[in-house]
């Protein structure tokens, strides 16, 4: 008997993956254990293994390596040695094998009214669009790529383009009187109806006309379009639903870093293995604080506040893939040198895109640090469901005032911190508490360096 | 105006003509004394005698053969196929020699005969009685074909054909026959290629054929009910085919369905649909649809004819179908 291979769910977000490399080939015999193939889901790469063993066959209809795949959707078959895989059983056989013996006859009309039309799309793959759509598109200059058809075979139809033409250019400027050969020259070159109506104002704006104004903007080329990435659209995602869904407050102020420095200092001139970074040492003080204020760490979900009892703290990485948020765990727990073994140990790997799903998963603070790129305060976003983020500056000598009155000044590593929090959660006081102890942690850590 | 049936229709043109046209001849099983198997020709006999209303045997080609150079020789035999599946038997004079004689002859020899005949599925009439086989004559250059799908149509079009030079096929479905109509009592001549608009819309456009144009009108007027607002063609002519009419409607509501009750594949609607491809594809909002009887040789069980052809049911799910692409 078959077993089918389908992709896999790989954490509770997980709605595709993208079938990222067969490691076994068609034919190949598998034992229990073994990789099979690998996916690219939720930011992570990940191995899967065999369950059970067998000779791997892909069916030549399966998905393509670097296509999105549903979870659940049939990759492969795992068959025995000399068995026939279900694809290449003739079609009222495999009716046979999937139906069950003793279905009910079902009248003609009823599996066509049942089976979703599938949504069609272009030979190029863009999506399907009716001829009067394009017409009329290129008649009122819409791109149609990001339209999706509204009919019940998901072609693009007219009234898809009028919606968009509407959306697009609000009242007036469909009414610019031009050529039709005109605006599709000006949609090729991308200058929109509101400039030609600006230029022109008035006159019928013929071909001659927009090839003037294309002329004098210079040959300037077109955008080059790509597909997102699936870390691209996790991001853009995330980012648009806390943009959308929390109420950010940021605050900011300075902490004094220079025992930090100091200690590092030290730690690098005795020869130290590990020293820790200034994020692994903002870990430990963000852990800290956190657990004096765990308001910090609970979140929201519909009418209740959820507290959470674990500390675990992501620490955004800029990877080549884009960005990725590996979970350090515990936080609370580990000692500064197993943070930071921890840390430097997950950031190898989400450059590397070897981190798995669940190791991104999970947190409940973040801590972003863009201090290396010269960066002050900024306003990070925060990353749902958790309460708050805390973003790192750059540490830089500064001279402080350290006795007004006896007009004593001093040099002194400075570190801006600036704390992104969901009003929905906390309030700005209790908040504010909060950063004041990070604040106090890292200009005294001997406060939890001794916990 | 009078209200009169389609086959009144039509014998009221028939018996006009044969009065203003000496020429004017009848042959066909059945079309004397009997006046016709579907009173093509009743009370003719009696008008015009048995010269001109001449009951044949059953011999298709023979006769069609004998109208075809009595035709090349100046007179206007009219045969009447009673069920026109009968006109098969007689392809070889039909396709060979009168669709081609006019274009041998330079124009020369005009080719006047009306062949007709009844088409269509219904009243159990099993499948040698229930062929239309239009798509055939319309595929022969040299022919017109008339598909009348009302009484005034009716007596219109066979005026047309009764005056004119050429070979015209006039087909009379079964169904229609006892439709009644408003039917003006002068004489008038409807143009051949010229379509009805026969119900604006602006949702979609049915180009309906015969018995197809009522079922459509009467789906269409419940489908109104949801707001659904459809046009209907009704060509009245295959040969010439009124495409400008069919492009414009097209052009105006973006949807095209032809609902034909005869075979699909080779057939009006494949015509239709490629001509519009060819010449309207911009206009397009949606694939062009077909709805068609059964491509099946029609069975007599009465339960399994009603099978087989477009049902409102069937209608009424194309077109919303077609609306909802």
């Amino acid at each position: 008997m078959a077993i089918e291979i389908v992709m896999p769910k790989l954490g509770w977000t997980m709605e595709e993956g993208i079938l990222d490399e067969w490691i076994k080939q068609d034919g190949d015999e598998v034992q229990p254990g073994d990789i099979i193939f690998v996916v690219e889901s939720d930011k992570a790469l990940q191995e899967i293994e065999a369950f059970d063993g067998g000779i791997l066959r892909i069916s030549p209809e399966a998905p393509p390596v670097g296509s999105t795949v549903k979870i659940g959707e049939l990759l492969a078959y795992l068959v025995a040695p000399g068995e026939t895989p279900p694809f290449e059983l003739a079609g009222a056989d495999l009716a046979a094998q999937t139906l069950p013996s003793a279905a009910p006859e079902v009248s003609e009309a009823a599996p066509a009214a049942m089976a979703a039309k599938p949504v069609r799309r272009a030979r190029d793959g863009g999506p399907a669009i009716s001829p009067r759509a394009k017409r009329v598109a290129l008649e009122l200059g819409v791109n149609w790529a990001s339209l999706s058809g509204s009919g019940s075979s998901g072609r693009i139809i007219e009234r898809d383009i009028r919606a968009a033409a509407q959306v697009v250019s609000p009242a007036g400027d469909l009414d610019i009187n031009i050529s039709p050969v005109a605006r599709r020259v000006a949609q090729e070159a991308g200058i929109a109806p509101a400039d030609l109506a600006a230029r022109f104002p008035g006159a019928r704006i013929t071909r001659a006309d927009v090839e003037q104004l294309v002329a004098q903007r210079g040959a300037e080329a077109a955008p080059e379009r790509q597909k997102l990435s699936q870390i691209r659209r996790l991001t853009r995602d995330r980012m648009v639903e806390s943009a959308r869904a929390t109420a950010p407050v940021t605050l900011t102020t300075e902490a004094d870093a220079s025992e930090l420095h100091q200690m590092r200092r030290h730690l690098r001139a005795d020869g130290a293995d590990i020293v820790p970074s200034y994020s692994d040492l903002l870990a430990k003080a963000v852990a800290a604080a956190l657990a004096e204020h765990p308001a910090l760490k609970a979140s929201i979900e519909g009418d209740e506040l959820v507290l959470h009892s674990a500390i675990h703290i992501g620490v955004a990485v800029d990877t080549e893939r884009g960005l990725l948020v590996p979970v350090i765990r515990q936080a609370d727990r580990l000692s500064l040198l197993q943070l930071s073994a921890i840390s430097a140990d997950l950031v190898k790997r989400a450059r590397a895109g070897k981190t798995s799903a669940e190791e991104l998963q999970g947190g409940t603070f973040t801590i972003t640090n863009l201090g290396m790129y010269d960066i002050d305060a900024f306003t990070p976003i925060i990353n749902l469901p958790q309460c708050a983020i805390l973003g790192v500056g750059r540490i830089v000598p500064r001279q402080v005032v350290l006795d007004a009155e006896a007009q004593r000044l001093a040099i002194r590593q400075m570190m801006p911190l600036s704390l992104t929090f969901d009003h929905r959660v906390v309030d700005g006081a209790p908040a504010a508490r909060f950063l004041q102890r990070v604040k106090q942690y890292v200009e005294t850590p001997y406060l939890w360096l001794v916990n | 105006m009078r209200e009169i049936t389609f086959t009144e229709a039509a014998r009221e043109a028939l018996t006009e003509q044969m009065a203003v046209d000496p020429g004017i001849f009848v042959v066909g099983e059945g079309i004397g004394e009997r006046g016709g198997n579907f009173n093509t020709t009743l009370g003719l006999y009696e008008k015009y005698g048995p010269m001109r209303l001449r009951d044949t045997p059953i011999v298709e080609r023979g006769f069609v053969g004998l109208c075809a150079g009595a035709a090349m020789t100046g007179a206007r035999p009219v045969v009447d196929f009673m069920f026109i599946d009968f006109i098969l038997d007689s392809m070889g004079e039909l396709l060979n020699q009168i669709s081609k004689i006019q274009y041998m002859s330079s124009g020369r020899i005009k080719m006047p005969i009306v062949l007709r005949g009844c088409i269509g599925i219904g009243g159990a009439a099993a499948t040698h009685h229930s062929g239309s086989y239009y798509p055939l004559f319309v595929h022969i250059p040299g022919f017109r074909v008339a598909l009348p799908s009302n009484p005034y149509d009716a007596k219109g079009l066979l005026n047309t054909a009764l005056t004119g030079d050429d070979p015209v096929l006039f087909l009379e479905h079964k169904l229609l026959l006892n439709r009644r109509g408003r039917v003006p009592e002068e004489d008038y001549k409807l143009p051949y290629g010229q379509a009805a608009v026969v119900r604006e819309g602006s949702a979609a456009t049915v180009v309906a054929l015969a018995v197809m144009v009522p079922k459509v009108l009467q789906v269409c007027d419940e489908l109104a009910n949801d707001g659904l607002d459809i046009e209907v063609i009704d060509p009245r002519t295959l040969a010439p085919l009124d495409m400008a009419t069919i492009l414009e409607s097209v052009r105006k509501t973006g949807r095209l369905l032809i609902a034909d009750e005869t075979f699909g594949p080779c057939g009006i609607g494949a015509e239709i649909s490629a001509q519009v491809m060819e010449q309207g594809f911009d206009d397009l909002d949606a694939p062009i649809a077909r709805l068609n009887g059964a491509h099946t040789p029609t069975p007599y069980s009465p339960t399994l004819e009603n099978a087989v052809i477009p049902d409102q049911a069937a209608i009424t799910k194309a077109i919303r179908d077609l609306v909802a692409e």
